[in-house]
């Protein structure tokens, strides 16, 4: 197997300075959300990590995430996690296609067989395979075969993390996420639609550097980064607390900036760091620019209830099964009275 | 850039993030004093409100030094107002913010020439004299 | 199916109907009763009126029992008061209820919410405290009494929870607090909880009974 170079060698190669890979290691603690007192151990890491080599995987997807993830164009510190790692396969990115890109494919897996990373965007449709297929292969394929020797799998985006609009209701395709397919290898869900940029780069720079996968909480996804929810770190919260609440879009309070929880705000139940890393380099967020959250980065999103209904409205069926209620009530009323009458008459003709 | 409506926007931005963040700074001052133990906080992971970040820059204001890094792009180091209190902004080739700190110190590391560095630069400047 | 999808839902649900279903069944049961004849002359016409007044008027002890039933009675008004603000004044809930009503209206802020949340609770507690020392209440108190008073407190305590959380995640609690709600629906119209909606039965027919009589009400 070739000895792949340092991070710190490839960035002295690149001419850059001590004073510049300092600056490069204090923003990747910002990205890994770990406090400033880890950069010395993190120069440490990333002068020794061997540069991993990473396979990209696109499915039933919009490119929305890949689109996300390449809006910082290199050589920005995001750039550079991707001249530090090897994107070896990346069939929307890369300028081959057909027999020579898979061959490409193959030859990284082989090169770097049980250390290479998978990186899966899209989901993967199941009822038929001709539903997507890349070079012939169907996706469920393509995914069991290039997992077999991977070292770990990330699923980039709400539709690989849990199946997406794909896998909403009806689901047409028998959608299924990666986690449902890939049983057998470490899986990073890494959901939002689509995904900061941000905590996308920053799991693959927590492998890089480290050299190890991140603490997940239960649906699998990188606790660094959705371990909170965007309602206890919204700026907005002391409207919430103090019930000043937008009622309308362009009110009075939606200009003030009030909380948009009138207005369907997913925000309590969503786990993601909008509310803090924002978007666009920390410009802002939905909630921010006056919508509400969506709660893209959970389960389901999709069919968890309307996107302007508030987060508190019951989940109701029909009136006319609730008026058949009534009904039965009325009847049992009835029968109940008829009873409770016919006692009464026989203690009144008793008494 | 989000820019709050100026007719019914509030002309005080407060979120209640900038008081807590110099009750901080004010105990890190005390902290340098007393241990010379340095702290450094990372105002990315907070969840500034539209506004707030600018007034808290101007409530820090500038101080007598400043300096500008250029590697990986700019990167502006200066002293605010209050001494001991730097704030550092790291900025990518694309000139996009990729980095916001306070350091209360009384250098910040990345203004010292490194170890690394300078025993390149004494290798350079040999080859130049052959 | 989550825990919450299946609270806010199908359990919800099905708590709609068995509330809807009971709280009909008892009222019409009781209201389609021969009424018992009275054979004495009606002193005053008894309408609508009477059975309001007395309503109205139970609500307050009278004078020779006032000094003794102070402290239950005090109790008792934080319990519901702050109980009736919690249920109809905290926007979250208003929101749910305009879900179905089509209809919301103004609330208080949230901390205020969770002050009389938290009285409400606090008299509870010691409303439960004196049923169980009290030797009268003790004799008399039964299941019904108990159970009760755990489905309302139950609600009360797993709502403060969600602000404060305590290390739990936000839709587990939530679901939580949601299921104690289908808990109290189903509970609600068989047990003596029903003196909610059966109080006013009980009052104004005992009043239009006594303005009939032209007892002093």
């Amino acid at each position: 197997m070739k000895k792949r170079p340092t991070v710190g060698e490839i960035l002295q190669a690149k001419g850059v300075s001590r004073r510049g890979f300092l600056k490069y290691c204090a923003t990747t603690a910002s990205i890994l959300a770990l406090p400033p007192a880890m950069i010395p151990r993190i120069a440490e890491a990333i002068e020794n990590a061997r540069r991993p080599s990473v396979i990209w995987l696109s499915f039933q997807e919009c490119t929305g995430c890949t689109e996300s993830l390449t809006r910082s164009a290199s050589p920005t510190v995001e750039g550079l996690i991707f001249d530090a790692i090897s994107l070896d396969y990346h069939h929307t990115l890369q300028a081959a296609a057909g027999d020579q890109a898979e061959a490409a494919r193959h030859a990284a897996m082989e090169e770097n067989d049980g250390q290479y990373l998978v990186l899966v965007d899209g989901s993967i449709p199941l009822g038929n395979p001709g539903f997507s297929t890349i070079a012939g292969i169907s996706n469920v394929d393509m995914l069991k075969e290039t997992v077999a020797g991977a070292a770990a799998v990330v699923a980039i985006g709400s539709c690989a993390a849990f199946g997406g609009i794909p896998g909403a209701d009806p689901n047409p395709t028998g959608a299924v996420s990666v986690m449902d397919l890939v049983t057998d290898k470490p899986v990073i869900n890494v959901p939002g639609c689509p995904p900061i940029p941000m905590v996308m780069t920053a799991v693959l720079t927590q492998f890089l550097t480290f050299g190890q996968l991140p603490e997940l909480d239960k649906h699998g996804r990188p606790l660094a980064f959705y371990g909170q929810t965007i309602h206890d770190r919204c700026y907005r919260r002391p409207f919430y607390e103090q019930g000043k609440f937008a009622e309308t879009f362009d009110d009075e309070g939606a200009r003030a900036g009030w909380c948009l929880y009138k207005l369907g705000c997913k925000g309590p139940t969503t786990y993601n760091a909008c509310a803090t890393a924002k978007w666009n380099s920390g410009t802002s967020f939905p909630i921010e620019a006056g919508h509400p959250c969506l709660g893209c980065s959970e389960p389901n999103f999709w069919d968890g209830g309307g996107f302007y209904e508030p987060l508190s409205t019951g989940r109701f069926d029909s009136g006319a099964k609730l008026a058949g209620a009534a009904g039965i009530g009325v009847a049992l009323g009835v029968a109940a009275a008829a009873a409770g009458r016919s006692k009464q008459a026989k203690f009144t003709k008793e008494g | 850039m989000t820019t709050p409506q100026e007719t019914t926007a509030p002309a005080f931005p407060f979120h209640g993030n900038v008081r807590p963040l110099l009750n901080e700074v004010m105990h890190a001052l005390d902290r340098l004093l007393e241990t010379d133990v340095p702290t450094t906080i990372d105002l990315a992971s907070l969840p500034f409100g539209p506004g707030e970040l600018e007034h808290l820059e101007a409530t820090l204001g500038a101080g007598e030094l400043s300096a500008k890094l250029d590697a990986l792009g700019t990167s502006r180091i200066r002293e605010t107002a209050f001494p001991g209190v730097w704030w550092l902004e790291h900025r990518n080739a694309h000139d996009e913010v990729v980095g916001r700190y306070l350091e209360i110190t009384r250098t910040p590391e990345i203004l010292s020439s490194q170890d690394a560095d300078i025993v390149a630069g004494r290798a350079r400047l040999g080859d130049q004299f052959e | 199916m989550d825990l919450l999808a299946f609270a806010k839902g199908p359990a919800l649900q099905v708590a709609a109907y068995i509330f809807v279903a009971g709280t009909i069944w008892r009222i019409v049961g009781i209201v389609l009763l021969k009424e018992k004849v009275d054979y004495s002359e009606p002193r005053k016409s008894a309408g609508l009126m009477a059975a309001l007044k007395v309503i109205y008027t139970r609500s307050f002890t009278a004078s020779p029992f006032k000094r003794a039933t102070l402290y239950p009675k005090m109790l008792a008004y934080v319990q519901h008061l702050g109980l009736f603000a919690v249920i109809f004044l905290f926007v979250p809930h208003i929101m749910f209820f305009k879900g179905f009503l089509g209809f919301d209206w103004p609330g208080l802020p949230n901390n205020i919410i969770y002050l009389l949340g938290v009285a409400s609770v606090v008299a509870s507690i010691a409303l439960l405290v004196r049923r169980l020392t009290s030797p009268v209440l003790k004799l008399i108190s039964n299941f019904d009494d108990y159970f009760s008073w755990f489905v309302t407190v139950l609600p009360l305590v797993t709502g403060l929870m969600i602000p404060v959380r305590m290390g739990l995640r936000y839709e587990d609690i939530l679901a939580v607090h949601v299921l104690s709600v289908v808990l109290l629906m189903i509970w609600f119209p068989f047990g003596k909880l029903g003196h909610a909606f059966l109080v006013f039965v009980t009052r104004g027919t005992t009043g239009m009974v006594f303005e009939r009589r032209g007892a002093k009400t």
